[in-house]
């Protein structure tokens, strides 16, 4: 068995060091590429969402590199996530590929049973471990890249440390080898040196559909962008924030999914599918220490239209930009909408400092 | 009289007769909104993001057209009605984005609609509902058995008599037995049937259709229509497509498919609306068995706001002429 799985956002890092370590045979897709969405595209219904586009890309071109098994998420809900698989199976299957797809629907024990081939509990569990803790420190480097990005004077050595991190963190084959290249890069990040601002950096949130804000290939690294223009990036969706198990915060309902599900209770009490609740709980929870959010949706997003039709009425304020991704979205395109995003904010920032003056 | 307002869009063609008896039975005077025009979809559009889907902004237009004529506006939120099987998030979160894009509508009756929750929810979200009319749980529960017999009897009058639902909604408000339109079959040699599937509020909207049963009616088709099949027959064409449903209203679309392409129709019309989530993925799954068993003609029509009729009628011309070539084709290889 050759296992593969579609990429979204830095994903493969924990699953590839899951699969490592449990000496599972693992295909990673090429990463996702222009030819990706290509194949996507063509292949795909035209209407159907960016990230099913890409997805089903990522499919042909692990098969092509000869993955036979592909394992997918796919949980009920209202959102069009839930039905991917379906038709992304019929789709290969017309186009000829032979291959077997694991989902979600067989139960989630059998089918990592199915992928490790029946490896005992304690082997899965330590494999998970080591994945689990790749994510974790791929997060914390980011976290302090973001702010880097934002004050670095040389633009583009944050970003270059971020890749060198993330092929040490991939090729680290044990939990002290991690900690060995977190804590060197780290280092290596706040060394950096930095411009002198009397003003501290814009904050701006980045949030929308959990795949196209973390998918750098599908946002066009606005990440980069926003850091680029002098911005520090606020990004409270992660793929760890997604998989952390933690107990406490859990139970006491204190993780970031589920304040910002409560602050929006007030303008949207149902469950709308996808990430619609968070996106406006956002803007409620931290319409007071950001300057700014840039909301991010695949076009046709069925959650995140429910989020942006619902999103200016809500009674705490702070800037919106919502960028929409399809296949046709240009690049110079969203750069100058993101300038003017910025500008606008310091403006209307210097504006008001004056005024308390 | 308490005046409550129902726009004439999305779920009123599955659930008006139900609604109407509920809000009637306890002492409401229930107002439906007009036909939709095209001033009634542009001011809906006005109102929402540019790709909210067409349906959701028609509703909108409805929504705006009652704002002054009533003193409560009905928007359900139909979560679940069926275990497991969820609705579009449009759907669930329509009481909230009503409030918030029609500031100016009356206030909204919601009530929410979830089988997981369990029957004991279900019925304190009726009881709910009928609180605002009446103190009295008797009430609510009579109101709503006549809703639910009223539901089930227009069901019946749609399977029975081969009616669409707005003419079994006209022949249930008529009281008087109202007589469908025989068209003369017995005259005209076998008849061309054509299967249009399709949610309700796309197919039986005939400002947002193009009037297009009728159309295919006066040019002497037999159109059958997803209503026109028992629920086993949906459900059963389903499991063969795709394993089973994954939204309420899938098996109007992937299960009527199915259906009428097997069971020997002479063209199935896909009729969608752009930017709808689950039809463009479920549209995709009808398409392709099509092509797979490739004996039925099939024709996937894309509804829009700026969709021109010149457009649609085109399009279906030239499908239909292509069914009669290749059942004049058909005909003559059997001589």
């Amino acid at each position: 068995m050759r296992m593969t799985f579609p990429h979204m956002g830095n994903v493969w890092v924990g699953v590839k060091g899951m699969a490592e370590k449990l000496g599972v045979e693992c295909v990673v897709p090429p990463p996702t590429s222009q030819r990706t969405l290509s194949l996507g595209v063509k292949y795909s219904p035209e209407t159907a969402c960016l990230p099913f586009k890409l997805t089903l890309g990522n499919m042909i071109e692990a098969l092509e590199c000869g993955a036979d098994t592909i394992a997918v998420l796919g949980q009920y809900g209202p959102c069009r996530f839930g039905y991917y698989p379906k038709v992304q199976e019929l789709i290969l299957r017309d186009l000829g590929y032979k291959f077997v797809m694991v989902r979600e629907s067989m139960g989630v024990i059998n089918m990592i049973r199915y992928l490790t081939n029946r490896a005992s509990p304690r082997e899965v569990l330590s494999g998970f471990r080591l994945g689990l803790a790749k994510l974790k420190t791929l997060d914390n480097v980011e976290q302090l890249v973001y702010k880097m990005r934002a004050i670095e004077r040389d633009k583009g050595m944050a970003t270059r440390i971020y890749r060198d991190a993330t092929t040490a963190i991939v090729s680290a084959k044990d939990h002290k080898a991690l900690k060995r290249a977190e804590q060197e890069h780290l280092k290596k990040l706040t060394q950096l040196p930095t411009v002198a601002s009397p003003e501290p950096p814009l904050k701006i949130g980045v949030t929308g559909e959990f795949f196209v804000v973390i998918d750098p290939f599908a946002n066009m690294d606005v990440e980069i962008e926003l850091g680029k223009l002098g911005v520090e990036v606020q990004r409270p969706q992660s793929v760890w924030e997604l998989v952390r198990f933690n107990p406490l915060l859990s139970v006491l309902k204190l993780r970031e999914k589920e304040k910002s599900i409560r602050a929006a209770k007030p303008y949207l009490t149902q469950h709308v599918g996808g990430d619609g609740r968070q996106t406006i709980g956002e803007k409620v929870l931290h319409a007071s220490n950001w300057d700014g959010l840039v909301h991010l949706q695949p076009f046709g997003c069925l959650p995140e239209i429910m989020a942006r039709n619902i999103m200016p009425s809500t009674k705490e304020t702070m800037p919106v930009l919502s960028i929409i991704y399809d296949e046709h979205t240009g690049r110079a395109g969203m750069l100058n909408r993101l300038e003017a995003f910025v500008d606008m904010i310091q403006r209307r920032k210097r504006r008001q400092a004056e005024a308390c003056v | 009289m308490i005046k409550v307002g129902i726009p004439r869009a999305l779920l009123y063609y599955q659930y008006y007769p139900m609604w109407k008896t509920f809000f009637e039975e306890l002492g409401a005077e229930v107002v439906v909104s007009p036909p939709t025009t095209q001033a009634i979809l542009s001011s809906g559009s006005s109102r929402v993001v540019a790709d909210t889907c067409l349906p959701v902004k028609v509703f909108f237009g409805h929504v705006l057209a009652l704002a002054e004529e009533c003193d409560y506006l009905f928007v359900p939120a139909i979560r679940s009605v069926k275990s497991k099987i969820y609705n579009c998030s449009k759907f669930l979160g329509l009481p909230d984005m009503t409030k918030a894009v029609t500031p100016e509508s009356p206030p909204i009756l919601d009530i929410d609609i979830d089988i997981n929750q369990g029957k004991r929810e279900l019925y304190q979200a009726i009881y709910k509902l009928g609180r605002r009319f009446t103190w009295n749980p008797l009430k609510v529960r009579q109101a709503a058995i006549a809703a639910w017999q009223a539901h089930l009897k227009y069901l019946q009058l749609m399977s029975d008599q081969g009616l669409n639902p707005p003419q079994a909604i006209e022949g249930i408000s008529n009281t008087t037995e109202v007589e469908p339109e025989k068209p003369p079959d017995n005259s005209t040699p076998p008849q061309v049937t054509i299967a249009l599937v399709g949610h309700p509020y796309l197919l039986y909207d005939e400002h947002v259709s193009h009037r297009l049963i009728h159309r295919l009616e006066k040019a002497h088709y037999k159109v059958f229509t997803p209503e026109m099949l028992t629920a086993e027959e949906l459900k059963s064409a389903t499991v063969r497509l795709v394993g089973g449903a994954y939204w309420t209203y899938e098996e109007e679309v992937v299960g009527a498919g199915g259906h009428y392409l097997e069971s020997g129709t002479d063209g199935v019309i896909g009729i969608m609306a752009f930017g709808c989530g689950p039809d463009s993925l479920m549209m995709d799954v009808v398409y392709r068995r099509a092509a797979r068993l490739g004996t039925t003609p099939f024709m996937r029509l894309t509804l829009e706001e700026h969709t021109a009729e010149a457009g649609v009628v085109t399009r279906l011309e030239a499908f239909l002429d292509m069914i009669q070539r290749k059942k004049r084709r058909q005909a003559e290889a059997c001589v």
